[in-house]
């Protein structure tokens, strides 16, 4: 193991060394390697609407374009987006899977009715949500006591409503997202070694007690975790927007998100694949800008076990 | 270590997002425009040839612009004549030795898909010389991104792309212009309807061979008309009377709101606009509509304009119209009929959609209302006389195939606009028939004497008179462009100012424009 290998050795394994990476290297630069570049030399141009002929504009486009009115919109939306879902979700997911970590008879029941959202795709749950909350002849803008509980669900309706598009959206996503928080949290709620929570009930601790001091600084690697992929999921998240609003209520680009922004149908941009370029490689430089930020934060505050 | 090494890149992160929070710059579009007049482009010129004409859009009258800007135009513009287009050997077909397999990409789903595949089965059933492979893209917008974006192998004989695209289908250089094959063939077009040949023609060349044909018309509910007094059998025409009709059903009781509108860029907040320009006999873009020479600008932001919208929003403003949005659901005006509290009692939406309302209404889903209690009345606007302009899609054949193949896709296209296969495939659909004796056979024959509200689209289309407006605007960016007018007419119909909004909309097409002729 401790072995030093000399330079000589280290140059004779290359083609072995290559040969075996030569699969990963080959999909990898195919894949992805290759397309990011792309997709960056092309967020320098303009293209027409077949997406031939484009020309270029220089790297300024990419500070142009983070700077327009319509980027920032989009960016202030997924930034609203993300402090709705994230948040939401990680306390819905980790009450739920703390009310079902109890060995109760039936208790397994309870935790596939938890997790099922993770069977249930975005375009299924958004659907859903879309029949649920149409105002005209969708469930729930017709019940008596909710419409008048909520006059918006019947006019104009939770999704063409500005003030609570965004609301709905994000809810719908959170619940498409609970199943795989629930899952998560189980796991890592199993991690935790009984004889502490055993040893704190001895010592008097209360129930809630123990779930401050000992449940959570110890699902603090899987918390971390959570966070990071709810808070990249919904940056990445389309299929809501896509199926539920189109980026409106318009005016105002209420749900454009940077990804509808860049992918959508209804998108300002949607006939150039330069801007649609610049966009997308911006938002893959904020979810990294983020993702850093984050495992710096929370990072260091968690606790990754006795070393 | 490795910590410290990622604090500056956070840091920058952070600052960054910070400054694009508080500072507020321009359009994403306007900023790419910005070295628009560096570029020479032949579209420059003719913006000069023809910006004495556009000055006052609003109050001419159809047909009188657009001959005058003709000459003028012409004269700029780099017209290509049908010769130095690609040819069409329609003869091909005789030397060839086996059976030739082409290609044909639809964007045609469910019921449309089922009847595209009948008739290409059909086809291929019908002769030994061609063996035609249907490929749904899965919609319009795919078919038209894969198309555009593929090379010359990959691409398939025959195309089906919709009527906005028939600008980027002439700049894309792809495309045997069909016109070159109806020549070639002497193909006799003198039973179609002029004006969906017209709707695929620029610069005095047809490029793609209409098929599926569309059109916006009125659905209404006839119970309430009765309720309310109206006589079932006679739709509103005018905006007037669409008024009148709306105030009195309201007035009456029959149903909460006169009419439900939406603000969806494929129907009330871009098409239908379109739709109510060529009825006033209004141009909607310069250059005789694109059709003459590649658009500069848009006009939809003056007097006639700005007088159109304001009239709808004061149906809105009245209580008299209920604006369901933008359309995300794509049918959000019409389900606005099946309110079991507050109902409307007309809407606007296309043609292609009867056979599905019909269908749905027939399974019983909507309390107190029937498949027989939906009237269909032609699109009411603001002339008081029934007009269209041709939607849905249209056939074109790639270049850059072999001679066979190409004559092969020429085959395939007779066919479907044959006058049996325009019988069958409307009766199975619901787009209308291209040519005037596809009536005359079976199926359409008897369907249409059945139901004459299968004929409703059908007719307003051949009512439609002869005119530069009615053959609707061809813009390069005409899908981005009816984006951005949805959102003003969104605002519009939200209570914005009309002027304030037809105005900035207008100007987010124009930088469209420009950058679309740039690059082009």
């Amino acid at each position: 193991m401790a072995s030093r290998v000399s330079a000589r050795q280290r140059w004779r394994q290359l083609p072995a060394a290559l040969a075996l990476l030569a699969p990963s290297i080959v999909i990898l630069g195919a894949f992805v390697v290759y397309p990011l570049v792309r997709a960056v030399v092309l967020g320098r141009q303009r293209c027409g609407v077949t997406g031939q002929s484009c020309r270029t504009v220089g790297w300024g486009q990419y500070g142009d374009v983070f700077v327009s009115q319509e980027f920032q919109n989009a960016l202030w939306v997924t930034v609203r987006f993300a402090l709705i879902t994230v948040p939401l979700g990680l306390v819905l997911g980790v009450a739920l899977a703390v009310l079902a970590h109890k060995p109760l008879s039936g208790i397994a029941v309870f935790r596939t009715i938890f997790s099922s959202t993770v069977a249930t795709s975005v375009a299924v749950a958004s659907l859903m949500w879309l029949f649920l909350l149409q105002p005209d002849v969708g469930v729930l803008a017709n019940v008596g006591w909710l419409n008048e509980l909520i006059p918006t669900l019947k006019r104009p309706g939770l999704l063409r409503d500005p003030a609570t598009a965004l609301w709905s959206v994000a809810l719908s996503s959170v619940w498409a997202g609970l199943g795989f928080t629930f899952i998560l949290v189980t796991a890592g709620l199993q991690g935790i070694p009984e004889d502490l929570h055993e040893a704190a009930a001895i010592d008097g601790a209360t129930g809630s007690r123990r779930f401050w001091k000992i449940t959570l600084p110890l699902l603090g690697p899987t918390l971390l975790f959570v966070v990071i992929v709810l808070t990249t999921r919904a940056f990445q998240a389309y299929g809501e927007v896509d199926l539920l609003t189109d980026g409106g209520p318009q005016p105002g680009d209420t749900t454009t998100t940077l990804t509808y922004l860049t992918y959508g149908r209804d998108s300002l941009i949607a006939g150039d694949d330069g801007l649609r370029s610049t966009s997308a490689v911006l938002l893959f430089l904020v979810l990294l800008a983020l993702s850093m930020i984050q495992l710096r934060l929370i990072g260091r505050r968690v606790h990754y076990g006795s070393d | 270590m490795n910590r410290r090494r990622l604090t500056p890149v956070a840091l920058l992160a952070a600052a960054s997002i910070a400054v694009a929070a508080c500072s507020s710059g321009d359009s994403i579009i306007e900023q790419a425009g910005d070295d628009e007049p560096t570029t020479p482009a032949p579209a420059t010129t003719v913006a000069e040839g023809s910006s004495g004409s556009t000055a006052a859009p609003a109050s001419s009258v159809a047909g009188d612009e657009p001959v005058a800007t003709a000459p003028a135009t012409n004269a700029t513009t780099t017209t290509t004549p049908l010769a130095a287009l690609p040819d069409c050997p329609v003869d091909a077909l005789d030397g060839a030795t086996a059976p030739v397999e082409i290609t044909f990409w639809h964007g045609l789903n469910v019921d449309n898909q089922t009847a595209i595949e009948q008739v290409t089965a059909n086809y291929n059933a019908s002769q030994d010389r061609v063996i035609v492979d249907p490929q749904n893209q899965g919609g319009y917008l795919e078919t038209i991104d894969k198309f555009f974006q593929s090379g010359d192998t990959d691409r398939p004989a025959v195309v089906m792309l919709p009527e906005y695209t028939v600008q980027q289908a002439i700049d894309s250089a792809t495309m045997i212009p069909v016109e070159a094959c109806t020549s070639a063939a002497g193909y006799d077009l003198s039973t179609f309807q002029p004006a969906t040949i017209a709707a695929y023609s620029a610069a005095g060349v047809d490029w793609g061979m209409p098929f599926n044909v569309s059109n916006p018309v009125l659905y209404y509910n006839k119970n309430m008309f009765v309720e309310a007094g109206l006589d079932p059998d006679k739709p509103p025409q005018s905006l007037e009377e669409l008024r009148a009709y709306s105030q009195q059903l309201v007035d009456s009781g029959a149903a909460a709101y006169g009419i439900a509108i939406d603000s969806g860029a494929d129907s009330g907040g871009g098409w239908f606009l379109e739709q109510w320009f060529a009825n006033a006999g209004e141009l909607y873009a310069d250059n005789g509509n694109g059709r003459l020479a590649p658009a500069t600008e848009v006009l939809y932001d003056g007097v006639s304009g700005v007088e159109l919208l304001t009239y709808v929003q004061d149906l809105v403003n009245d209580g008299l119209a209920f604006y369901v949005g933008d359309n995300a659901g794509g049918a959000d005006q019409l389900l606005k009929l099946a309110d079991e509290n507050e109902p409307a009692a007309m809407a606007i939406s296309t043609s292609a959609g009867l056979g599905t309302v019909l269908n749905t209404l027939a399974g019983g889903l909507v309390p107190g209302l029937g498949p027989e209690d939906v009237g269909v009345g032609a699109l009411p606007g603001p002339a008081g006389v029934p007009t269209a302009l041709v939607g849905g899609a249209a056939l074109y054949i790639a270049d850059g195939k072999t001679d066979v193949e190409a004559a092969a896709a020429w085959d395939f296209i007779s066919y479907l606009v044959s006058p049996e296969t325009q019988s069958l495939f409307a009766t199975l659909t619901g787009y209308v028939p291209v040519r005037s004796d596809a009536l005359t056979v079976e199926p359409a024959l008897s369907v249409y004497e059945d139901d004459p509200r299968f004929r409703v689209a059908y007719d307003q289309l051949a009512a439609s008179p002869d005119s530069p407006a009615l053959q609707g605007p061809i813009l390069g960016p005409q899908r981005e462009i009816r984006a951005v007018t949805a959102r003003a007419v969104a605002e519009i119909f939200s209570g914005g100012d009309v002027q304030t909004a037809l105005s900035n909309a207008a100007q987010v097409a124009n930088d469209l424009l420009a950058a679309y002729n740039a690059s082009n």
